[in-house]
C-alpha cells in the first residue's frame, strides 16, 4: 500500500522538473532527471506527468511542485 | 580535488579541423571565477586574440551552465556566453533561461563549451553523455527556430536540451540571436550571427551523470530556508498566473487569459515566465506561439500595431526567423523616416514600411532574415543603414548606444523616464543597451530611499559603501543616490547570480542574498567561501570582462558615450529629484561608477591596485 494517491493535472505542469529532482536526489542522491521515478514528457507545448514502476508514490514530488500540477491526497494508493 | 556541483569537464570543440577534445576543468580555476558566467568570461579572455572579427572563424563562442544549475535551488538554471558580439563590436555576455539545456548539458558532464573554427558545412553538435559528435545540419539549414527544435526532438527525446538558430543567423543578420528549446532568447546583439558563421545551425544537450552536492545536509537546510521563504511570498500565486505582465499591463488582463493556454518555466524555476498563448478568434484563430513572455509578443502595439493578435503572429515570425524583436522594431520605424525623407528611394522602399501593418511587417521581417534587397542593408542594423544613407540618416536615427537600439527610455519601447541603475546600465555594460544586469532597487520607480539600504545589504554591498551610496541629510534621513556607485554593485550582483547560474530577474533575486549565495555555494561545491571571497571572484570576472574589451581598444570616448538623445525636455529625469537629467550630471555618474570600481574615473580603465587586489596582475 503506497503512503499517498498522487493526483496530477497536467493542464497546470510548466516542465521546471521540480519533481523529477526532488524524486532522484531522494532516492539516487543525485539530482538526475533521467533517474527520477516521475516523468514529465513533453508533448509539442502540453506536458503529461506519469509515474515509473518503481514509483512508491511517497508525495515528494508533490511536495516540491509550486504549480498544483502534482498533489497528494491522504488516501493511500494501490 | 573533487568538487560538488560542477560536472569538472570542459569541452572544446574545433569546428575547422572536426575535432573535439575534454578537458578537465581546474578547480583552482573554478574557485577563482565561481563558474557559469565567471567562468565563461577567463575562458573567452584566454580564447580569444585580440582584433579578431565577430564573424572570423577565430572568434571562439564559450557557453557555460551555473554552479548551482542542476540542482533544485529556485530559478537555478540560467545558461551564459560570451563572444565577439558583431552589432557593437564588443566582447559581451549573452544569456537565457537554460529552459531544459543549462541542465542537461550539466547532467551529461560538461561545465563549459569553447567553441573555436568553422564548419565547413552546416553541422550541429550533439552532446548525449559520453558522446560528443559533429553531425549533418544540412536538412536543418533553411528551418527557423522552432521547425529546427521540433525536427531535433523527434530523434533526441525530450527534455534533450537544444540551442538553434533560425535564417537571420544562418544569413549572419546583425542582430539575430539563437534560442534554447525555441522560447527563450539568446544573444541581443547577434550572437545567432556568430553561430551562422560557424556553420554551426544548433547544439543538443542531454545527459544522465546526475549532479551531487558536497555538503547534502548543509544544502537541504538551505534549500527549506529559501522555500518557506518563497512559499510565503504573497504574490507568488499572482506572478504564477500572470508572469511578467503583472508588471507590464501592456494588454488588458481578460485579454491576456482570454489567449493563455500554459506557462512554461526553465528547469527549477518558480514563476515560469515563458508563454504559450494561442490566438482565439480572428483571421489568426487557432495559432499557436511560444514566447520567451508574452509581454514581448505585445511589443509591436508600442509601435502602433493596433490588433493584439496581429502583433503576436508578427513577434512569432521574428522568433522563427531568429531576430530580435527590438532591434527590428527599431529599425523598421528608422527605415521608415529614410523611405519619407526620400533618403530611401521609393522602388527600394517595397512594399511600403508601415509599422503598423502585419502584412508589411512580416514580409520586411522575411527580406531581412533572407537579406533580399534593401533587407541586405537593413540586415546590418543601425550601422549599416547610416553607412548605406549617410550623414543625413545618422541625424534621423534614433538613440543608439554602441551601434543598437536601447529599449528603454525617451523613445524607445519601455519608455522608463527616471534614470537609475537599468538606464545607465545601457550604456555601461560591455556588450550593448541591455538591461540584464543592471537590476537593483531603482527598478521599481518612486521606491523611497528608505528601503535601498536593506536591498543593498541583500545584494551585499559592505555597510560602510551603502553610506557612501546614499547621502543623508542632518537628521540621518537619505537624500540623495549615487546612481553611478550603485551600478557597480549591480553588475557584481549580476556576476554573482550569473556565475551560480541563478535568474537576475526582480521576482526571483529577491529570494537571494549575497549571503544566502556564499553558503550555498560552500555547500554545493564543498568550496570554502565567505561572502567577501564571493564578492572579490565576481569582482575578479566583471573586471577581466572589462580588460578583455581594454584589450580590444574599447575607449570611453566611443563605447561609453550617452546618447544626446536622451537629454531635453522629453529626455531622462534625474531618479530622485525628477528634474530633467543633464549631460554632466550622467558623465558623473559614469565616474562615479568607474571610482566605485577602482577604475580611472576618466579613462575606466582598472588600476594596478584594483588588478592587484584581484589577482590580474599583467593583464591588459
Amino acid at each position: 500500500m503506497s503512503k499517498y494517491r498522487i493526483l496530477t493535472d497536467d493542464a497546470k505542469c510548466t516542465g521546471c522538473l521540480r519533481c523529477q529532482l526532488a524524486c532522484s536526489q531522494a532516492y539516487q542522491k543525485s539530482f538526475n532527471p533521467s533517474a527520477a521515478r516521475v516523468r514529465v514528457d513533453f508533448l509539442g507545448v502540453d506536458c503529461a506527468i506519469r509515474f515509473t514502476e518503481e514509483c512508491v508514490a511517497c508525495g515528494l514530488c508533490a511536495d516540491n511542485c509550486l504549480y498544483g500540477a502534482l498533489e497528494k491526497s491522504a488516501e493511500g494508493g494501490a | 580535488m573533487t568538487l560538488g556541483g560542477f560536472a569538472g569537464t570542459i569541452l572544446v570543440v574545433d569546428l575547422t579541423r572536426g575535432v573535439i577534445t575534454k578537458e578537465p576543468l581546474d578547480p583552482g580555476l573554478a574557485r577563482d571565477f565561481i563558474g557559469g558566467l565567471g567562468l565563461t568570461v577567463k575562458l573567452a579572455y584566454d580564447n580569444l586574440g585580440p582584433g579578431t572579427d565577430a564573424l572570423a572563424p577565430e572568434n571562439p563562442i564559450v557557453l557555460g551552465a551555473g554552479t548551482l544549475v542542476g540542482t533544485d535551488l529556485p530559478a537555478s538554471s540560467r545558461l551564459f556566453s560570451i563572444t565577439k558580439l558583431p552589432t557593437s563590436g564588443t566582447i559581451g555576455w549573452s544569456g537565457a533561461g537554460g529552459v531544459t539545456f543549462a541542465c542537461m548539458l550539466k547532467n551529461a558532464g560538461y561545465d563549459q563549451i569553447v567553441i573555436k573554427g568553422r564548419a565547413d558545412r552546416p553541422v550541429y553538435l550533439e552532446i548525449i553523455d559520453d558522446r560528443v559528435t559533429l553531425r549533418d545540419a544540412s536538412p536543418l539549414w533553411g528551418l527557423g527556430v522552432s521547425a529546427t527544435c521540433e525536427a531535433l526532438w523527434k530523434d533526441y527525446e525530450r527534455p534533450t536540451g537544444v540551442v538553434a538558430i533560425g535564417q537571420g543567423g544562418e544569413n549572419l543578420v546583425k542582430f539575430s540571436m539563437a534560442y534554447v528549446d525555441r522560447i527563450a532568447t539568446l544573444g541581443r546583439g547577434g550572437f545567432g550571427a556568430v553561430m551562422g558563421s560557424k556553420n554551426l545551425k544548433a547544439i543538443v544537450a542531454r545527459g544522465s551523470r546526475g549532479v551531487s552536492v558536497a555538503d547534502r545536509k548543509g544544502y537541504k537546510a538551505l534549500r527549506k530556508s529559501i522555500f518557506e521563504r518563497m512559499r510565503a511570498y504573497p504574490h507568488l500565486k499572482e506572478w504564477q498566473e500572470m508572469g511578467l505582465i503583472n508588471s507590464f499591463p501592456f494588454v488588458e488582463k481578460e485579454t491576456y487569459l482570454h489567449i493563455k493556454k500554459r506557462r512554461v518555466a526553465c528547469v527549477s524555476c518558480p514563476i515560469g515566465c515563458k508563454d504559450v498563448v494561442e490566438i482565439r478568434d480572428g483571421d489568426l484563430k487557432g495559432q499557436v506561439v511560444c514566447s520567451s513572455s508574452a509581454i514581448n509578443l505585445f511589443t509591436p502595439i508600442i509601435y502602433g500595431m493596433k490588433d493584439y493578435r496581429e502583433a503576436i503572429k508578427l513577434i512569432a515570425d521574428l522568433d522563427e526567423y531568429g531576430l530580435d524583436m527590438f532591434e527590428f522594431m527599431g529599425l523598421m520605424v528608422f527605415a521608415k523616416a529614410l523611405a519619407e525623407e526620400g533618403l530611401i528611394p521609393r522602388d527600394r522602399a517595397e512594399p511600403q514600411i508601415a509599422v503598423e501593418s502585419l502584412g508589411s511587417m512580416e514580409a520586411w521581417a522575411g527580406k531581412i532574415a533572407r537579406r533580399e534587397g534593401l533587407g541586405d542593408v537593413l540586415a546590418d542594423g543601425f550601422p549599416g543603414v547610416i553607412e548605406a544613407f549617410g550623414e543625413k540618416a545618422e541625424a534621423l536615427a534614433p538613440a543608439l548606444v554602441k551601434g543598437m537600439h536601447p529599449y528603454a527610455g525617451p523613445g524607445a519601447a519601455l519608455p522608463w523616464h527616471l534614470f537609475g541603475t537599468m538606464e545607465l546600465g545601457q550604456v555601461l555594460d560591455p556588450r550593448g543597451p541591455h538591461v540584464g544586469s543592471s537590476g537593483s532597487p531603482t527598478y521599481f520607480a518612486r521606491r523611497p530611499l528608505e528601503v535601498f539600504p536593506k536591498h543593498l545589504d541583500r545584494m551585499g554591498v559592505p555597510e560602510d559603501e551603502i553610506a557612501g551610496l546614499l547621502p543623508r541629510g542632518d537628521e540621518g534621513e537619505i537624500t540623495g543616490l549615487s546612481v553611478g556607485g550603485l551600478l557597480r554593485h549591480s553588475h557584481r550582483w549580476f556576476a554573482i547570480l550569473g556565475s551560480l547560474g541563478v535568474c537576475a530577474r526582480a521576482q526571483i533575486n529577491r529570494f537571494y542574498s549575497a549571503s544566502f549565495c556564499a553558503q550555498a555555494y560552500e555547500a554545493v561545491t564543498g568550496i570554502e567561501t565567505p561572502v567577501s571571497a564571493l564578492r572579490e571572484r565576481a569582482d575578479r570576472a566583471w573586471t577581466l570582462l572589462r580588460l578583455a574589451n581594454l584589450r580590444e581598444g574599447f575607449q570611453r570616448e566611443r563605447e561609453e558615450v550617452l546618447p544626446r538623445k536622451w537629454f531635453g525636455d522629453r529626455g531622462f529625469q534625474d531618479y530622485v529629484s525628477e528634474e530633467p537629467l543633464t549631460v554632466g550630471e550622467s558623465e558623473q555618474m559614469i565616474d562615479d561608477y568607474y571610482r566605485e570600481w577602482d577604475w580611472d574615473p576618466k579613462t575606466g580603465v582598472p588600476t594596478q591596485r584594483a588588478l592587484d587586489r584581484l589577482g590580474l596582475q599583467g593583464l591588459k
